[in-house]
C-alpha cells in the first residue's frame, strides 16, 4: 500500500510528467500549427499550467488526458487568434516520391504532414490524435467533447481527402 | 489499418522539442513564482489586522474630538467664572469709591 502511494506520489511529480509527456504536448501542437517555434511556446505555456495546477491532478491517467485536453484546446485558440489558415497552399507541397518507393519515404511523410495541415482545424485535430497518439475514435470523442459519428465522419472524410489529393499528384493507387 | 493509415502515423510521430525545453521550462517558473506571492498570497490574517488598524484609527480619532469638545467647554465655563467674579470685585470698587 504505502509502495503504491510512492510510486503515485512520484508519478504525479511535476518534473516526471514534463520528462515522461513533454514529446506529446510539443508534437500534438507541432502537428496542428506545423511551427516548430510556436508549437514550443504553448507547450510550455501548457507546462506553467499544470505547475500550478499540479494539486488538482489525481493521477498519471488524468495527467495524460488534462494534457492533451489544455494542449488542443490552446492550439486551436491560437490558430483562431493570429487567423492561421492553412500555412502551405496545396499547390505548394513537394512532390512526394513515386509509389515503387514507399518503404519509408521521408518527402512523403513531409508531404502528409503538410496536407494535414491544411485541414480545417476540428477534423485535423481529430487525425493528430488519431495517427500522433493512437487514440480510437471514441476517446477522440471524449477528448474533444464531440459526439462519436461526428469523429468517425471527420476521419473518414480526411482520409478520403487525402487519398484523392495524393492520387491527383500521381502518387499511387490509395 | 491501410497504407497511408501506416504512413500517417510514420509522419506524425511524436517529435522531442528542442533539449533546453525543460530548462526553459524551469527558468519561467522560478521567475513567475516570486512575483505571483508577492501580489497574491498576502497572509490570511492580513484583511483582519487591515480592519482592526482602520478601527483603531478612527476610534483614536472621534475619542480625540471628543477630549477636544470637553476642553473647550471647561475654558469656556472658566472664562464666565472669571468674568463673573471680575464683575463683582468691580461692583465692590464702585461702592467704595462713592
Amino acid at each position: 500500500m504505502i509502495e503504491l502511494e510512492r510510486v503515485e506520489e512520484t508519478s504525479c511529480d511535476f518534473a516526471t510528467l514534463v520528462r515522461e509527456h513533454q514529446a506529446m504536448v510539443f508534437s500534438l501542437s507541432y502537428h496542428f500549427l506545423h511551427d516548430r517555434d510556436l508549437a514550443e511556446e504553448i507547450a510550455q505555456e501548457v507546462f506553467l499550467s499544470l505547475h500550478k495546477h499540479i494539486a488538482d491532478i489525481k493521477s498519471p491517467e488524468h495527467a495524460v488526458f488534462w494534457l492533451r485536453k489544455v494542449v488542443v484546446q490552446r492550439s486551436i485558440d491560437e490558430t483562431r487568434r493570429k487567423k492561421r489558415r492553412p500555412q502551405v497552399a496545396l499547390e505548394l507541397v513537394a512532390e512526394p516520391a513515386a509509389a515503387s518507393s514507399r518503404d519509408s519515404d521521408p518527402l512523403l511523410g513531409e508531404v502528409l504532414r503538410r496536407l494535414i495541415a491544411t485541414l480545417p482545424e476540428t477534423p485535423r485535430m481529430v487525425m493528430v490524435m488519431r495517427y500522433q497518439e493512437d487514440l480510437d475514435p471514441a476517446e477522440i470523442s471524449e477528448l474533444l467533447e464531440m459526439p462519436l459519428g461526428t469523429v468517425k465522419s471527420h476521419l473518414q472524410r480526411s482520409l478520403a481527402l487525402l487519398r484523392e489529393k495524393l492520387q491527383r499528384r500521381g502518387v499511387g493507387d490509395y | 489499418m491501410d497504407w497511408l493509415e501506416k504512413e500517417l502515423a510514420k509522419a506524425l510521430e511524436r517529435k522531442e522539442p528542442s533539449p533546453d525545453f525543460a530548462a526553459k521550462l524551469t527558468a519561467r517558473i522560478e521567475s513567475e513564482a516570486p512575483r505571483r506571492s508577492r501580489l497574491f498570497h498576502f497572509p490570511r490574517w492580513m484583511p483582519a489586522a487591515a480592519a482592526f488598524v482602520m478601527l483603531a484609527t478612527s476610534g483614536s480619532l472621534a475619542w480625540r474630538r471628543h477630549q477636544g469638545m470637553v476642553a473647550k467647554e471647561q475654558v469656556m465655563l472658566a472664562m464666565r467664572i472669571t468674568a463673573g467674579k471680575l464683575n463683582h470685585v468691580q461692583a465692590h470698587v464702585r461702592e467704595a469709591q462713592q
